[in-house]
């Protein structure tokens, strides 16, 4: 693939925070009237702590935020990673298999309507309380959505580059790898951000409801010892977490699609 | 000359029942190897469908598409093919999109290097090689798409509105162009168009087709020297061939 020009890139960035001040300074404005409001009206601390007591209780109980997130986050890893390995191929051989078009794909398009979130008392149930059923949880709300944009990604290449592709009397092979591939990539990042939204969200909950370790455990223990200010440290590693999933996908998609639209600048 | 290229009964239908549109034909034509020859018809006449079914990536409803003596069953792989919608990748620049018209057919990028400088030398792109299509203007992807279609020195071309989305002055000039290569090579080429007198420019015949279901009204030779330049053009010759063209079509109410 061509080489960008990466220049423009940091120019741009640098043109980006210089306009920018305006949602910094808001965003250092919402802090400090939450600082000042919890002061001035006279909050107890057990229902809302002030942001600078959360640095400082959450800087205290480090160890324990960083063990949780490094176990939250290998349910995101692995959850995330295998709904990547298995819907990607699913989705393709649904996209070109006109059998399994008509029959697993409704059957995807039914199960996509079940908010998997529900099935999460269930998969503890019979699997207990370890890292597996929260790697099944995280897999079943990061599965469909790939393998949804998968579908639609294999199977929309416009009708000009189809009849080019037959033109030139390329196999099949030799046209997956040139056109319809690349072609497909930028839909299937809507689905792997789309998931990788997901994924967090889904390994708290499962955490909520039965686990002994993680950054939804942790958080649910705290607020139950009236303690919000380790919650809000807990929300805030969980939040850096799912961030930092969704900016390695935004890293990707830039590396392999730097041609498309949603990624160019001009 | 031998007949390069044979339709026989050539007919199109799109659908089945009530709701069939009967899209071309039935035609019959035979087109000489090198010859140039124009399809002028009204917009739905059926003249990309014509070109779909002689490249064999559209099955005939009945008839028979001959080339070279051989009938055409299946995609045409040693012809060249400019599509009226155009296919430039949007993820390769634009000599990336020329070679991707090689690298689908598995020759070597080395060999056709210098046959790509000269290409997109000739369509004026030389200084946009290694741009991508979206940094280009609509006229300037279609030279693109131009050179992406017969990169591969095929003997004969179709070419479906090729010229359509350049401004006038460029259209001329690509015109021009056209003409200089198609001298050089003599490939037979089908040449869809809309206009009369790029029609007569271009051409050794000019089929005029009815409005759909498309057929062969008439085939004009067109008796005038080549190169066609500016004389030629302003020749009273070129004029009343013109004006035969403009008189048919007045006689469908299409101008
Ligand atoms: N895939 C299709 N299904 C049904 N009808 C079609 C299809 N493709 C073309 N037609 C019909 O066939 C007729 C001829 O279409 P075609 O594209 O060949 O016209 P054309 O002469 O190339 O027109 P234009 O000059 O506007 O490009 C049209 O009336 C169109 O409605
Ligand atoms: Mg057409």
């Amino acid at each position: 693939m061509e080489s960008f020009d990466k220049k423009p890139m940091f120019a741009a960035m640098k043109l980006r925070l210089q306009n920018s001040w305006m949602f910094v300074a808001f965003f250092i404005g919402f802090f400090l009237v939450w600082e000042y409001s919890v002061i001035f009206f006279d909050i107890p601390l057990y229902i809302l702590t002030p942001p600078s007591l959360i640095v400082e209780k959450g800087a205290a109980d480090l160890d324990r935020l960083l063990y949780y997130t490094y176990v939250t986050g290998t349910e995101v890893v692995l959850g995330y990673g295998v709904a990547v390995i298995l819907a990607l191929p699913l989705g393709l051989a649904i996209a070109f298999s006109s059998l399994l078009k008509r029959t697993i794909y409704p059957f995807i398009v039914c199960i996509e309507m079940v908010p998997k979130i529900a099935f999460a008392p269930l998969f503890i149930s019979w699997l207990g309380f370890g890292l597996l059923p929260k790697v099944i949880i995280v897999f079943l709300v990061c599965f469909f959505p790939i393998v949804l944009n998968a579908i639609l990604a294999f199977s929309s290449l416009s009708e000009e580059l189809t009849l080019f592709c037959r033109s030139t009397g390329a196999g099949v092979w030799r046209t997956f790898f040139k056109v319809r591939l690349p072609a497909a990539l930028p839909q299937c990042f809507v689905g792997f951000k789309y998931a990788a939204i997901n994924a967090t969200v889904g390994a708290a909950i499962a955490e909520f409801i039965g686990s002994d370790k993680g950054l939804g455990f942790y958080i649910q223990i705290v607020t139950g010892n009236m303690r919000p200010d380790l919650a809000f440290a807990g929300i805030f590693f969980l939040t850096l977490l799912g961030l930092s999933l969704f900016g390695i996908v935004t890293l990707a998609e830039r590396l392999l699609i730097p041609w498309h639209i949603s990624v160019r600048r001009t | 000359m031998s007949h390069h290229i044979e339709f026989a009964g050539l007919k199109k239908v799109f659908g089945t029942g009530p709701d069939a549109v009967q899209a071309f034909g039935p035609v019959d034509l035979s087109i000489a190897e090198g010859e140039f020859i124009s399809l002028l018809g009204p917009s739905g006449c059926g003249k990309s469908t014509l070109m779909m079914m002689t490249s064999g990536l559209l099955e005939a409803t009945e008839g028979t598409v001959t080339i070279g003596g051989s009938q055409v069953k299946g995609p045409q792989t040693d012809i060249g093919v400019m599509f009226q919608d155009n296919t430039l990748v949007p993820w390769r620049t634009v000599r990336g999109n020329v070679e991707l018209q090689l690298e689908m057919r598995g020759k070597s990028l080395k060999e056709f290097s210098d046959k790509i400088d000269n290409l997109l030398a000739s369509v004026h792109l030389e200084d946009f090689a290694d741009r991508h299509p979206y940094e280009l203007s609509g006229g300037m992807q279609q030279r693109a798409a131009f050179c992406q279609a017969m990169v591969h020195d095929p003997k004969t071309m179709l070419l479906d509105e090729p010229l359509g989305k350049l401004d006038a002055m460029t259209r001329e000039r690509i015109r021009s162009d056209l003409q200089r290569l198609w001298m050089q090579e003599r490939a037979t080429v089908i040449f869809v168009t809309h206009s009369i007198e790029e029609a007569v420019q271009l051409s050794t015949k000019v089929a005029v087709i009815t409005p759909r279901p498309g057929t062969i009204e008439r085939i004009i030779e067109i008796d005038l020297p080549f190169p066609r330049d500016f004389d030629v053009k302003n020749s009273p010759e070129f004029a009343a061939y013109v004006r035969e063209i403009q008189e048919i079509f007045r006689g469908y109410g299409v101008i």
